[in-house]
């Protein structure tokens, strides 16, 4: 489905020139609530250090005027592709979680992503928190039942209206391959950023120290592609 | 995995990371620390993130049936049920 909407982009630029341009993939739905904040603090790292950088709406999502059950996957790598091909300069894509998802069709330098997630597990979760809420309403429910309604009918899950289609595409998304790739996890590696899973977090929360890993860390990546 | 000590651990680095515990809070969890109900940011959302994170980080694959209220009750019984599962 083609969305011509034009979408909000939280934009945030350094002062002089830039080197280039890091377009953040924000996780899905509940996710990118919980990490907003840390996110925008590693763009202000990132535009310190001379990139320009952008945070865009997904359609359905935040300021969006499109409705959450006419978008997909589908939909969202379209958007996406549609925002980096108007990016002019070398761009970097920085996905996180879900993110990784719909962040392969985008025109870019060189992609990064943070602690990619399958889309399966995404929406088990989803659907656990619909049966534990229906639980408590007294309203039995469970995945099975759940997934045969969402067969034939948006359905509403933890505040998200999702289309057949959406449920569909997500059950079995996973991130595709793109080159040059770095990933990057939590933890003590390597190839690991020091922080807190911001994006499990029942209440929003804010890791200043990983926001600036995490920009530490694209803006090594950046270098070592070539893009300085 | 499947050493209890093991799955203790990963419990209560579990529930510091969803329920933002913190490390000390974490720890000082007992058999009979109430869980959901007692504690505020054990929602119904919570409680289905730590069962995902549950199945990625102990390898194990939970059934809704397998879920009554009482797992969420004490941490007590969620370690039980995850000890249980690991030995499945």
């Amino acid at each position: 489905m083609a969305i011509s909407t034009p979408e909000h982009v939280l934009r945030i630029t350094p002062t002089g020139p830039p080197r280039g341009t890091i377009l953040f993939v924000p996780p899905l739905f509940e996710e990118a609530n919980r990490t907003h904040r840390t996110l925008v603090l590693a763009m202000r790292a990132l535009a310190a250090e001379g990139f320009t950088t952008l945070l865009p709406d997904l359609p359905g999502q935040n300021e969006s005027l499109v409705p959450l059950e006419q978008v997909d996957l589908a939909s969202w790598q379209s958007a996406l592709a549609e925002t980096s091909t108007a990016i002019g300069g070398p761009l970097i894509i920085a996905s996180l979680r879900g993110g990784a998802l719909i962040d392969h069709q985008a025109k870019a330098a060189a992609w990064w992503r943070l602690a990619p997630v399958g889309g399966a597990s995404l929406v088990r979760t989803l659907m656990r928190a619909r049966v534990a809420a229906d639980r408590e309403a007294g309203v039995t429910s469970s995945l099975d039942s759940l997934q045969a309604e969402a067969a034939t009918a948006p359905l509403l899950l933890a505040g998200n209206r999702l289309s057949p289609t959406m449920i569909a595409q997500l059950a079995t998304a996973e991130a595709q391959p793109v080159t040059p790739l770095r990933t990057v996890a939590l933890g003590s590696g390597a190839d690991d950023i020091a922080g807190t899973p911001l994006w499990l977090r029942a209440e929003p929360g804010e890791d200043t120290a990983m926001a600036k890993a995490i920009a530490a860390d694209i803006a090594a990546w950046s270098t070592t592609c070539g893009i300085n | 995995m499947t050493e209890p000590d093991t799955v203790d651990a990963t419990l209560r680095a579990l529930l510091a990371d969803v329920l933002g515990l913190g490390e000390e809070r974490a720890a000082a969890l007992t058999e009979d620390s109430g869980l959901f109900g007692a504690l505020p940011e054990f929602d119904s959302m919570a409680v289905a993130t730590v069962l995902t994170e549950m199945e990625d980080r102990l390898g194990i694959l939970i059934d809704d049936d397998e879920i009554d209220g009482e797992i969420f009750e004490t941490y007590g019984n969620l370690l039980a049920f995850s000890l249980r599962k690991v030995t499945d």
